[in-house]
């Protein structure tokens, strides 16, 4: 079934003529050959695309202290502030990881790299809160006796102790 | 992968094509499996810090810890820089402009350095505060109890720190009785003349005395201020030019700080006799915010995020380790040593990553960055720019939140 082709002499790369039959280019191989083709549409436009890129991570920088700010309207609530910071940080990440490191760009293995390391980040995080995170749930009371408290706590304990039940702190 | 089917007549030898399994170089796919693997170390260390720290009972503000964030912001924005950078030297070296690859090269290595002298800064800035993980026990303190209490006076009790606090008493009792010795012990100056008798010996050992000032040091030794004789307070006169001249008078902030030094001295010696009141939690939490206090005084409700807002520029007030750097007493940071321990981990692994990529870059500096050294440049772009992709994710999780 395999053919002999007679070889082409357009045929750039005759050395690469595979004996079953066709031809192979193995373009992506040569790193010259890959910056004249893959990266051409974006050659002229690839600085600026970084520029454009560079911009963006600062302003984001920028708007994770807008949090600090007095504009922020969820002060009260420490927790959307965090997923706020959260979100920002995904996103420069993703800026960086698509742009700098050039994976928008590269073929689908990426997807064999970041998917499982994703997973992997989030499963070994997750992993870890029931025995560490959550660890001052079996404290014994030893431990408890000895372990930090916000000071005002501590005082607050040290009073209604001094002064028993009669004391209500808030 | 590549079959061969060889055909049994008139062909040449077998032209077998080595097929890659990806569309990749060897030393691209190797970095990529290194950064994943990478990927895996940080996502453990952050994943822990991020679990130990909404896991604890407390956990201290920025500004308790002496963390700054504009200097943080600072350094992610030397980072990004960096990042384009090294991106721009690859783009030069794809189109064989050497000259421009080194030097963006070049800059991404500075920037680099400025990362790692601003991290060193940072650094130097919580050492002299004694912030850091410590054996047997650091001088951090989770709770205002006994044994804070306890440290405290251990330190004040170390005998050269004895000695200066004395000589500093001494100091601030000169500036207050002033040049001329007191003609009358009252209750108001009877502690600052002990002060001075105290001092007198050890603090005149170096200085020449005349015949009758050297005997009215031998009159004076074992003196109490509240009960001196005639004689007494004769030697006191003589020998007091002496004292005028060796005590330097202290400015009005330093004597300030000298009375927070005795109330500090007072409470934490309160604990040593069997007293009620000794092991109040409120006394040593003051005690504590004398000797480093926080940017938001205690007390306040619990705006964790909120009121560490508004001193974000300010400037962190000064307690008794700032004022005298030799001093150093125990500090009282509640979640203080668990923020240290995380704190110096994840920094420390990252600064040694940035170190390992500055030498990367050294070295790259000193070869012919042309189109055959671009797949190179890439390569150690993709490292840094997964430097530059930790501290992205640190920038946040440790100054801000």
């Amino acid at each position: 079934m395999a053919e002999h082709k007679p070889s082409d002499p357009e045929h750039r790369h005759g050395a690469e003529e595979v004996a079953h039959g066709h031809i192979v280019h193995r373009e992506d191989l040569r790193v010259d050959h890959q910056m004249e083709t893959e990266h051409h549409e974006h050659d002229h436009g690839g600085l600026a695309k970084y520029i454009y890129v560079f911009i963006a991570l600062c302003v984001l920088t920028g708007a994770s202290f807008f949090t600090y700010s007095e504009y922020w309207p969820f002060r009260d609530e420490p927790r959307v502030g965090w997923a706020f910071m959260m979100a920002v940080s995904c996103t420069k990440a993703m800026l960086v990881i698509l742009f700098f490191m050039h994976v928008k760009y590269e073929a689908n293995w990426k997807y064999v790299l970041t998917i499982p390391a994703g997973m992997m980040s989030i499963f070994l995080m997750l992993m870890l809160v029931p025995d560490i995170g959550m660890r001052t749930h079996w404290y014994s009371e030893e431990r408890e006796l000895h372990s930090a408290e916000p000071i005002a706590e501590v005082i607050a304990e040290y009073e209604t102790g001094q002064h028993g039940d009669a004391k209500q702190h808030q | 992968m590549a079959t061969a089917h060889a055909h049994e007549t008139h062909h040449s030898p077998l032209a077998l094509e080595y097929e890659p399994g990806l569309p990749l170089t060897n030393g691209k796919l190797i970095v990529w499996l290194f950064l994943s693997t990478e990927i895996m170390f940080f996502a453990g260390l952050i994943g822990t810090y991020i679990v130990l720290r909404f896991g604890a009972p407390t956990w201290p503000k920025p500004h308790d810890v002496h963390l700054s964030e504009p200097i943080g912001a600072f350094n992610t924005f030397v980072l990004i820089c960096s990042s384009v950078t090294i991106v721009l030297a690859f783009e030069a070296a794809k189109q064989n402009k050497a000259g421009l690859a080194k030097a963006w090269m070049l800059a991404t290595f500075l920037l680099g350095s400025v990362f790692l002298g601003v991290k060193a800064y940072e650094y130097d800035a919580k050492f002299a505060h004694g912030i850091y993980p410590w054996k047997p026990h650091s001088p951090i303190h989770e709770r205002p109890d006994y044994y804070y209490g306890q440290a405290v006076r251990d330190r004040l009790a170390e005998p050269d720190i004895l000695s200066r606090t004395g000589a500093l008493y001494a100091q601030a009792a000169r500036t207050e009785l002033g040049e001329t010795p007191p003609s009358e012990i009252t209750t108001a100056n009877q502690q600052l003349v002990q002060d001075i008798i105290i001092w007198l010996p050890s603090g005149t050992a170096g200085a020449d005395l005349t015949e009758e000032q050297k005997t009215a040091l031998t009159k004076l030794q074992g003196a109490m201020a509240g009960m001196l004789t005639a004689e007494q307070s004769e030697a006191l006169a003589e020998l007091w030019p002496v004292v005028v001249a060796q005590l330097e008078p202290l400015s009005a902030e330093e004597m300030h700080a000298v009375q927070d030094l005795k109330f500090v001295s007072d409470k934490v010696n309160e604990t040593q006799q069997n007293n009620p009141s000794s092991q109040n939690p409120a006394t040593l939490a003051e005690v504590g915010q004398k000797i480093m206090p926080s940017a938001v005084p205690h007390g306040t409700t619990s705006d964790h995020h909120g009121s560490a807002q508004g001193e974000a520029g300010e400037a962190h007030p000064e307690g008794l380790n700032d004022k005298f750097d030799w001093l150093k007493l125990p500090i009282l940071i509640p979640g203080g040593n668990m923020w240290a321990s995380t704190y110096f981990l994840l920094t420390g692994f990252h600064a040694i990553h940035v170190a390992v990529g500055l030498i990367v870059f050294i070295i790259m500096l000193f070869l012919y960055l042309g189109r055959k050294r671009a797949g190179l440049i890439e390569n150690a772009g993709l490292y840094w720019h997964f430097v530059d992709l930790v501290w992205i994710f640190l920038f946040p999780l440790l100054y801000l939140f």
